[in-house]
């Protein structure tokens, strides 16, 4: 098991380090000079020399990447050229907030998708089969920008119930102030028992959740659904049906149970791919968080800030591989061999 | 990470005695299929649409670059049933225009993907050892990539056009294939009649072209048929971050892109285009379901 | 899932909702005007687009300044309504008749943010370091020789030639008086990038939040020369960032904002004569140019730049723009002196047409292929953009539209290469003070290497016209106007820039609002003291 472990920590570090190159080749070959951007828009050609100096732009790539490299190692993802601070900073500070909203999502997906694939399964072929499989397409069809504008515009401009846009009310930040824990809003009101601030974030959260959560959602619904009646199909379970149990207890006991693994597999997947759709789902509620310092830094050609981001997706998407892997492997002694 | 890949495939009896693709009677393919059915009618009329444009458009010169200044964001009407845009231009032509592009753009993608994808996997499933390796790391990579992200790196770096929306996605895209490709592939040669057939010298091409590919093709084509909604969805994606189809193009994403400021005060500039990519997608995605259903029942497929 | 776990997850979710609906929120926008703002004395400003460029009055030259200036002050203020130049910090000042010597007499009691007194000596230090810097607006103060401070209150200017130092002391950028002793051993330039203040305005900076959307607070200060109990004024000044019009209008609509630098020209008509709320809209001096490669390309033929010039359906623009624009004649915008009125060019397609066919051109000669940039994002660029692409299309013209990052806009537009450079570069201009000059010397001297002129524009004799006029305008202003209406007409004959139109603005806000007015000397900068809350 250890060799096991110790061998997907190794891969893993390996297509780190490929994300790592590849997206480095890309960003040097982008146009607009990181060099000009950082000394300002008025710099004089040798304020732009100097600054291509400090930025080591003028070292062979192959140095830096070495560089950069053996800076992400010891913790120096270098400094974002639009907000002047080091990029794994504003990392920090703008990535709690996307987790959260991807977990809440995510848990969205979860508690949608699970009792429509069960459902599906359950009545194959029948009505609630084809509804909830239709309903997982609508949620896999559904463009998320298009979403998003649409939900806008049916619970903020025609219902008024929801607010359009933002975390939480900004005002709040005077009357309420919300103090930072761990920079996730909802988390730290309730941790510091602000409701005001718990409340307001949890209105906001709402329309996100559900534009991000629509594909996740149907795409569980069709994985639950599958891997029941895989289950289903299996000997043993032929066997207790045949010996007569009611068909809840064979579906509830025996189905159910070996259903889970491989939706625990796609969780980690889930997560990732809500990550990166938090970029335009952010862009459009106004949500500061990592996908809309991502939107930023591409937009300002912010070639440190978008390798970070690049990195730390990656980083997230591997880890969630691997510990998906790893969670199988327990279960599964089959896959550690294989 | 437009798509969700599902856990690795598990070899299950039924696998090896049922042939894949064996027809029934159409009739009773659309009463066991009924969602099937309804795909494969939208996939027509979608395609029914795109071929006969010019003869749907009410206002074909406004899919191009016609404007009509004077008649700006008007509402739905019997003139315009969906309406004009902030330059005049009919929305419902434009919509019908658009049935062009989005479904090219898939099947660019798709077919770049395959044909490097393809290959790749059946290379690395079939060979095995290092070249398993090698490729099977650099499939990784590209899997872990971000793939929006690197679309939208990509589209940043290149001019935005419809050419460079393709490259840019197909970069992402290919990696899939081979993956999938691999997985079978792989299980193909492990069988004792390959085998043999290696042990007995028979060349490797005839191998591979008559025994490994044809058994890996089903899953290719219900994974093309379940991708072409997301590729739908993810080119729509690029064009509103406005990195792909460039005005006057009536690209279905740059049309609710643009729309998005007016949406409050002009409802129909979003909703119009957006239904149709929603369509679109729901019909191919239907499309691809009820086929894997049709040609795979059994398998756990990966799902998209 | 387990019926316990599921049980589980509804309970959460219902809490949730409960707690939601308990604490109360803005009630989910949307709801009836009256719009009263969350706190009274607080004015909030939604801005479309970061505020805080830069923090040094001496340098900054972009977005900033609507915050700057209401924490700093400049020695004069135009007021366009009139058309005169009015007191501020300076309370009277007169120039020698040559126009070579101007002395100001200076505001006593002002105090800067720092708690020292403003006097002759701050100033002339201020704007001294303004000019040695050399960046931003600087060259306004181009003519200045030697500043005095006999005397506390008394400063002087010696000219190297005549300027009208009046219009120069009232400018938009680089005009602003601050107190250079106020980083005391640390570099003024890296004090002021920390988040400093330095100014005598009646706001200073509370707090800072880059990149947040509430990004920066200010609040009064307390020792503001004009007083705070003449009038309800606001106490506390925000900045808030929604560059999602449909959200700022939202914002509005629910009393969040007291005011909406920008929406659109259909949001905006949704405010009119809604209760609670009030509008106006105003003429600015933002002005949008097609600005034509007159030195490479097929725009250097000088027949073929006009027949472009009559392609284009100017009135149709207009229209699309719907009350978001006017039409402009010549160069200078109408509302600031030197206007000329019957320069603005018409769509004369056939014309146009037969100027192509002559060059070569046109629907029965070959297709003429041109490349036009713009800022990606300005939504009014983009439809101008897209209805130019549209007229040349009737006339066999091609024209590839291009949407560009500001820098990398500007950056083709400078290329070391001229083959690398646009033929139509899509330009706002709007002046550093109010004085026809800025167009003129920014936009069509002759630049050696590239700067703002984007037409590549190079008359040796307009040159030395606008640097004659520039010296008139310093002692006979209707002499000055007479020059700049004969240098427009010159503009018009060889057209290196499409006027394309002047932008209007349309501000909504709440009625609790009172006593605004755009002056488009300081383009979107609302004076928060001029304001008095009705609430």
């Amino acid at each position: 098991m250890t060799r096991f472990v110790v061998r997907r920590l190794a891969l893993a570090a390996l297509v780190v380090l490929g994300v790592v190159v590849l997206t480095f080749v890309i960003a040097r070959v982008v146009p607009g000079d990181p060099a000009a951007t950082w000394a300002g828009p008025r710099a004089r050609p040798e304020q732009i020399e100097k600054a291509r100096e400090e930025l080591g732009l003028d070292r062979p790539l192959p140095a830096q990447i070495a560089e950069y490299v053996g800076g992400v190692a010891t913790g120096d993802w270098g400094v974002s050229l639009r907000t002047r601070r080091p990029v794994l900073d504003d990392i920090g500070r703008r990535a709690p907030a996307s987790i959260e909203l991807v977990t809440i999502a995510t848990l969205l997906a979860l508690v949608v998708g699970i009792p429509l694939g069960l459902v599906a399964a359950r009545w194959k072929g029948r009505v609630p089969d084809v509804g909830s499989r239709l309903i997982a397409v609508v949620g896999v069809s559904m463009p998320s920008f298009w979403l998003a504008i649409v939900l806008q515009l049916v619970f903020f401009q025609w219902l008024h119930l929801l607010p359009v846009a933002g975390t939480y009310d900004p005002n709040l930040d005077y009357t309420s102030p919300l103090r930072s824990i761990t920079n996730m809003p909802i988390v730290d009101a309730l941790l510091t028992g602000n409701w005001a601030v718990f409340g307001s974030s949890l209105t906001h959260v709402i329309l996100p959740a559900i534009v991000i959560a629509a594909y996740p959602a149907g795409v569980i619904t069709r994985m639950v659904r599958a891997s029941v009646l895989d289950t289903i199909g299996e000997d043993h379970v032929r066997m207790v049906r045949a010996l007569g149990f009611p068909e809840r207890s064979v579906f509830g006991r025996f189905a159910l149970r070996h259903a889970w693994s491989p939706v625990v597999a796609l969780l980690a997947l889930v997560f990732a791919y809500a990550l990166v759709n938090t970029f335009l789902v952010e862009a459009i509620f106004n949500r500061p968080g990592l996908g809309s310092y991502a939107a930023d830094a591409i937009g300002a050609l912010d070639t440190p800030a978008i390798l970070g981001v690049t990195l730390f997706v990656a980083i997230v998407y591997v880890l969630g591989n691997m510990i998906v892997d790893i969670v199988q492997a327990t279960i599964d002694p089959r896959i550690r061999v294989s | 990470m437009s798509r969700i890949p599902s856990y690795p495939d598990v070899e299950s009896r039924e696998e090896v005695l049922a042939p894949p693709g064996r027809l029934r009677s159409v009739p009773g393919m659309i009463r066991r299929n009924p969602l099937l059915a309804v795909g494969a009618a939208m996939c027509l009329a979608i395609f029914l649409v795109a071929v006969l444009a010019p003869l749907i458009a009410t206002y074909p010169e406004d899919a191009g670059s016609a404007v009509h200044p004077l008649q700006t964001l008007e509402p739905p009407s019997a003139q315009h049933y969906f309406g004009t845009d902030q330059v005049g231009r009919d929305v419902f032509s434009r919509v019908v225009y658009g049935a062009r592009i989005s479904p090219l753009i898939a099947v660019l993608v798709l077919a770049i993907s395959v044909l490097i994808g393809v290959p790749l996997g059946i290379a690395a499933g079939y060979f095995g050892g290092w070249i398993d390796e090698v490729i099977s790391r650099v499939t990784d990579v590209f899997l872990a990539f971000p793939a929006l992200l690197l679309a939208l790196a990509f589209a940043a770096v290149m001019e935005p056009s419809i050419t460079n929306t393709v490259i840019a996605i197909s970069v992402t895209w290919w990696p899939w294939y081979t993956r999938i490709v691999r997985g079978q592939a792989a299980s193909v040669t492990g069988r004792p009649f390959v085998e043999s057939a290696k042990a007995t010298g028979v060349p490797h091409r005839r191998i591979l072209l008559r025994h490994v590919l044809p058994n890996s093709i089903t899953p290719i084509i219900v994974q093309v048929s379940l991708d072409v909604g997301g590729v739908i969805l993810t080119a729509s994606a690029l064009s509103f971050l406005g990195l792909g189809a460039q005005d006057p193009t009536p690209d279905w994403g740059l049309m609710v892109s643009q729309g998005q400021a007016f949406f409050t005060t002009q409802w129909w500039l979003v909703t119009f285009p957006g239904a149709a990519i929603f369509l679109t997608a729901v019909a191919f995605n239907l499309l691809g379901d009820g086929l894997r259903d049709v040609l795979d029942p059994r398998r756990v497929l990966t799902t998209r | 899932m387990t019926s316990a776990r599921f049980r589980w997850m509804v309970v959460l979710a219902a809490f949730a909702v409960a707690a939601a609906a308990c604490t109360g929120d803005e009630g989910g926008g949307g709801t009836t005007g009256g719009g009263t703002n969350a706190e009274p004395d607080t004015f909030t400003y939604s801005v479309t687009s970061e505020v805080m460029i830069g923090w040094d009055p001496a340098t900054g030259y972009s977005n900033e300044v609507i915050a700057l200036h209401n924490i700093y002050e400049t020695l004069t203020r135009y007021n366009a309504a009139t058309q005169e130049v009015e007191p501020l910090l300076a309370e009277s000042w007169e120039s020698s008749k040559d126009g070579l010597t101007w002395t100001f007499t200076l505001r006593d009691g002002v105090t800067f943010h720092t708690g020292n007194p403003l006097t002759a000596e701050a100033a002339k230090a201020a704007i001294e370091r303004t000019m040695e810097i050399g960046e931003g607006a600087a060259y306004i103060w181009g003519a200045v020789k030697k500043i005095d401070a006999p005397d506390d209150t008394t400063l002087v200017f010696h000219l190297s030639y005549p300027s009208p130092l009046d219009l120069v002391s009232s400018g938009t950028y680089s005009a602003y008086i601050y107190d250079t002793t106020a980083s005391s051993g640390q570099d003024l330039g890296d004090w002021f990038a920390d988040g400093n203040d330095a100014g005598t305005g009646p706001y200073m900076v509370s707090e800072f939040n880059p990149g947040d959307e509430i990004e920066l607070r200010l609040e009064a200060y307390p020792d503001y020369w004009g007083g705070w109990d003449d009038a309800d004024h606001y106490e506390r000044y925000v900045f808030r960032v929604t560059p999602e019009a449909n959200t700022a209008a939202q914002l509005l609509r629910a009393g969040e904002v007291s005011m909406v630098q920008r929406m659109s020209p259909q949001l905006w008509a949704s405010f009119e004569g809604q209760d609670g709320f009030k509008t106006e809209s105003a003429p600015s001096w933002q002005t949008l140019f097609g600005l034509l490669n007159t030195a490479d390309g097929p725009l250097a033929d000088p027949q073929v730049r006009e027949a472009v010039t009559k392609s284009i359906d100017y009135d149709g623009m207009i229209a699309a723009l719907e009350g978001a624009a006017d039409p402009l004649s010549g160069v200078v915008p109408p509302g600031l002196w030197g206007h000329t009125d019957g320069l603005e060019y018409q769509q004369n397609v056939d014309e146009a047409r037969t100027m192509l066919e002559q060059a070569g051109f046109g629907p029965s000669g070959d297709a003429l292929d041109l490349s036009l940039t713009y800022v990606k994002g300005d939504a009014d660029e983009e439809l101008v953009s897209t209805l130019m692409k549209s007229n040349l299309a009737d006339l066999n013209i091609n024209l590839d539209v291009r949407g560009l990052q500001w820098e990398t806009q500007w950056d083709q537009g400078k290329s070391a290469n001229p083959a690398d450079r646009q033929d139509i570069f899509i330009f706002y201009w709007w002046p550093d003070y109010p004085d026809p000059v800025s167009w003129f010397y920014n936009l069509f001297r002759t630049e050696k290497e590239p700067f703002f002129n984007l037409s590549y524009y190079s008359n040796p004799a307009l040159d030395s016209d606008i640097d004659q006029a520039s010296v008139v305008a310093a002692t006979d202003r209707d002499q000055a106007t007479q020059m700049y209406g004969d240098m427009q007409q010159v503009l018009f004959d060889d057209a290196p820039a499409i006027p394309l139109y002047t932008q209007v603005y349309q501000r909504a806000m709440l009625t609790s609002v009172d006593g605004f007015v755009d002056n488009p000397a300081y383009p979107n900068v609302v004076f928060g003291y001029e304001l008095t809350s009705a609430a």
